[in-house]
């Protein structure tokens, strides 16, 4: 039964986005609502496969009537999992027939030291990935772990969407075990029972996410940050011109301008404050450098830390002292902005308010309590800055090996903004569709973030194979992403699959849940609206008035902890 | 010798603790007021204050059972479900990350609502039983010309299985 999805989708052939008519011409319309008529004509199929199947199940399972809704069987925690007695699950094969490599030969330890999926992983995770799914096919487990429960991979999009859909209130996504232990077991004195977001689960996850998400997501709140982070991305574009070369090249070391420029973006949203990370000069002792730093170990010892050397797990090695240290340092740093931004509040005048509050603001005031918005900022920091500029890296990268496809962005940009100091306002922004496909489309082929995963908590028939709950489900996006199965001709680079049929965009397949960044659901990246902004910004600003090239050897993709071009960035940026 | 390294680090640790760690959590008491912006659903639950406010509409759910609503402007129609008991879902509290308060908005009112979002409109690409009227009802908020509006819940929100699964709002 778990075919007859997959099926659908094949019969669907083409045309997964949904449309909006009112905004086409006559013709575009005409193809649009034949393309939604197929679409809905595809999804028409699955959904009579799949009620046809789940009558089947009940009528097996006769006694039971709601029996595949894990949402519901976590609230009333049956004895035995209701799914036992449905057809589907009597039906699939048990879980230890689906194929993986058994022992470990082939991948030494290296699988051991894979403690978290999407984060951090090892070097070569995306090709291992990949040679998994060419090997063992669309489900791959990976048992004998030590110490961690096993590791299933999941290569079909269809199932990957399942599992997303049937998460329950609290998904479980499993991340970062060092953090965990830091709030949990360092630092217990402050973080208490607030965990925050990152690697918390559960009840105390859902009740931090809902004080916090509404403000970090709303757009409202996003709308707010748009001039602020303009005003960033010109200082850190001047920066730029300034470390130009003779050959008008940017330094080698270019990615730390990048990290730089992500940090002074996360400072302002999470602290509401220039850090002064683009000031040129920087002193090894001021705090900007400080932080700097603090940013820099952190990033690359986390990995390490997670992967290469996980002793600390035990006693307290040197490395995690000073990762303590390091953490430390941040939460002092959050603390000490944090506590000014009240301190603003309190002696502001309700009436000079004016506009919006900032997210912080709002945070504070709704929760009053700054712990939460220290906690908070600390989480965003803590995932926020290197995220977004080894993405930002990759985009670049891409940008200035494809000078077409960026020839294309520029021209949008300048019909958008015939003179090139107009202010960005969101309107603008949100007619910069070849900009934002170009995004999706990096995503889509490199996805920075390998893959997502989902602790799994009930038990559940995944593949036509029984699954246990406690499973850790890996959604491999960088692989599934580029599958041709739902991606038409997806080894080609083609930004137009993005866009609707009236903003020239190329009908073909497109999985909805076939590349998905930054996931989907009630766990859906935090950071995902000012990620999305700070990038789009950053681009419109650099290709209206820039073009970027890129004359060396090629460089490679590796993980070191995102999946990003390893290898100096120098682009050559010249005024247009 | 292991044993050293061991209290070593620990003391280093707990000198640590002693100097950076020991900052007082602070808690804002008073002088800061929350206001209206940042309600997550307790709007919906005042009563109108004037008949101008007034927008009645109905939900009608997947077994075709209609419940009719006394709105009022500005209400969010996810959190008025709520409010009267529909069963719309809503997981991700109406930060656009998911499609559990998916509605089919009766077609001669669609042009009355706001145009969707670029981000409604992605999201809307992954509802299960998308139609040309789905939109999601976290996105929708009363006004005045919405009077009698009819909203219809989908078979389901969370799979392709018409799974007679209740669900709760979060």
């Amino acid at each position: 039964m778990n075919q007859l999805p997959k099926c659908a989708w094949h019969a669907k052939g083409t045309g997964f986005r949904r449309t909006v008519s009112k905004m086409a011409g006559a013709q575009a319309q005409l193809l649009q609502s034949e393309q939604r008529q197929r679409r809905l004509d595809g999804q028409q199929q699955r959904d009579n496969s799949a009620a046809a199947a789940t009558e089947a199940a009940a009528a097996a399972a006769a006694a039971e009537t709601a029996a595949v809704c894990p949402h519901l069987s976590l609230e009333q925690e049956p004895a035995v999992a209701r799914i036992h007695g449905t057809a589907e699950w009597q039906n699939a094969l048990a879980y230890n027939e689906i194929p993986g490599p058994k022992p470990m030969p082939i991948l030494g330890n290296t699988w051991r030291l894979m403690p978290i999926i999407g984060q951090y992983t090892i070097s070569d995770v995306a090709k291992i990935s990949s040679l998994l799914h060419d090997r063992y096919g669309r489900i791959v487990r990976f048992s004998g772990l030590i110490g961690r429960p096993d590791l299933l991979f999941i290569y079909d999009a269809d199932e990957i969407e399942k599992c997303y859909r049937s998460e329950g209130p609290t998904p479980f996504r499993p991340s970062m075990p060092s953090l965990v232990k830091y709030k949990s077991v360092v630092r217990k004195d402050f973080f208490g029972e607030l965990g925050g977001v990152v690697g918390v689960h559960g009840e105390p996850w859902r009740q931090f996410r809902s004080r916090v998400q509404k403000p970090v997501l709303q757009l409202s709140t996003i709308r707010r940050y748009l001039q602020p982070l303009e005003l960033i991305t010109e200082d850190f574009l001047a920066r730029c011109e300034q470390l130009l070369d003779a050959n008008e090249e940017l330094p080698a070391d270019f990615d730390n301008e990048i990290h730089k420029w992500s940090l002074e973006c996360i400072g302002r949203v999470a602290l509401d404050t220039r850090l002064g990370c683009l000031e040129h000069n920087l002193t090894p002792d001021s705090e900007p450098q400080q932080i700097i730093d603090a940013a820099k170990y952190a990033l690359r010892n986390v990995a390490t830390l997670e992967l290469k050397a996980p002793y600390w797990r035990y006693f307290p090695t040197p490395l995690w002292t000073r990762y303590v240290k390091n953490m430390n340092f941040f939460v002092g740093v959050c603390m000490k902005y944090i506590q000014s931004a009240t301190e603003r509040l309190k002696t502001q005048d309700v009436s000079h308010r004016a506009g919006e509050p900032s997210l912080l603001e709002k945070v504070i005031m709704s929760e009053k309590d700054e712990k939460i918005a220290t906690i908070m900022a600390l989480d965003l920091i803590l995932v926020g800055i290197d995220t977004i500029s080894m993405a930002v890296c990759s985009i670049l990268y891409q940008l200035a090996t494809r000078p077409v496809e960026q020839q294309k962005v520029h021209e949008e940009l300048k019909r958008l903004l015939p003179d090139a100091n107009t202010p960005l306002t969101i309107p603008l922004l949100d007619q910069m569709h070849h900009l934002k496909a170009f995004i999706k489309e990096v995503f889509r082929m490199y996805s920075t973030v390998i893959g997502n995963g989902r602790t799994l908590q009930e038990d559940s028939v995944i593949c036509g194979y029984q699954v246990p709950k406690g499973v850790q489900a890996v959604f491999p996006t960088i692989v599934t992403g580029n599958m041709e199965e739902y991606v038409t001709d997806a080894a080609t680079f083609r930004p137009e699959r993005w866009l609707k049929a009236h903003q020239g965009g190329t009908p073909g397949k497109l999985h909805p849940f076939a590349s998905l960044p930054y996931g989907y659901g009630a766990r859906m990246c935090l950071g995902r609206r000012f990620a999305d902004l700070e990038m789009q910004i950053l681009l419109a600003k650099l290709l209206r008035n820039y073009r970027l090239e890129y004359n060396h050897a090629p460089l490679d993709y590796a993980v070191t902890f995102m999946y990003a071009p390893d290898g100096p960035l120098r682009f050559k940026m010249t005024r247009i | 010798m292991f044993c050293l390294l061991l209290r070593h680090t620990r003391n280093s640790r707990q000198l640590l603790f002693k100097q950076v760690l020991k900052l007082p959590a602070y808690t804002v008491k008073n002088a800061l007021h929350t206001t209206r912006f940042l309600r997550h659903g307790e709007y919906e639950w005042q009563d109108p204050k004037s008949p101008d406010e007034i927008v009645n509409i109905t939900y009608v759910d997947k077994e075709g059972k209609r419940t009719k609503v006394q709105g009022k402007v500005g209400d969010n129609v996810l959190y008025l479900a709520h409010r009267h008991g529909v069963e719309m879902e809503g997981a991700c509290e109406a930060s656009l990350a998911c499609t559990t308060c998916h509605v089919y908005v009766q077609h001669n009112y669609l042009e009355k609502l706001n145009e969707a979002d670029e981000k409604e409109d992605d999201l809307l690409d992954m509802a299960p039983f998308l139609r040309e009227n789905s939109r999601l009802g976290c996105q929708i908020v009363l006004e005045k010309s919405m009077e009698g509006m009819e909203l219809v819940l989908p078979q389901a929100t969370r799979n392709f299985y018409v799974d007679g699964h209740k669900p709760k709002p979060h």
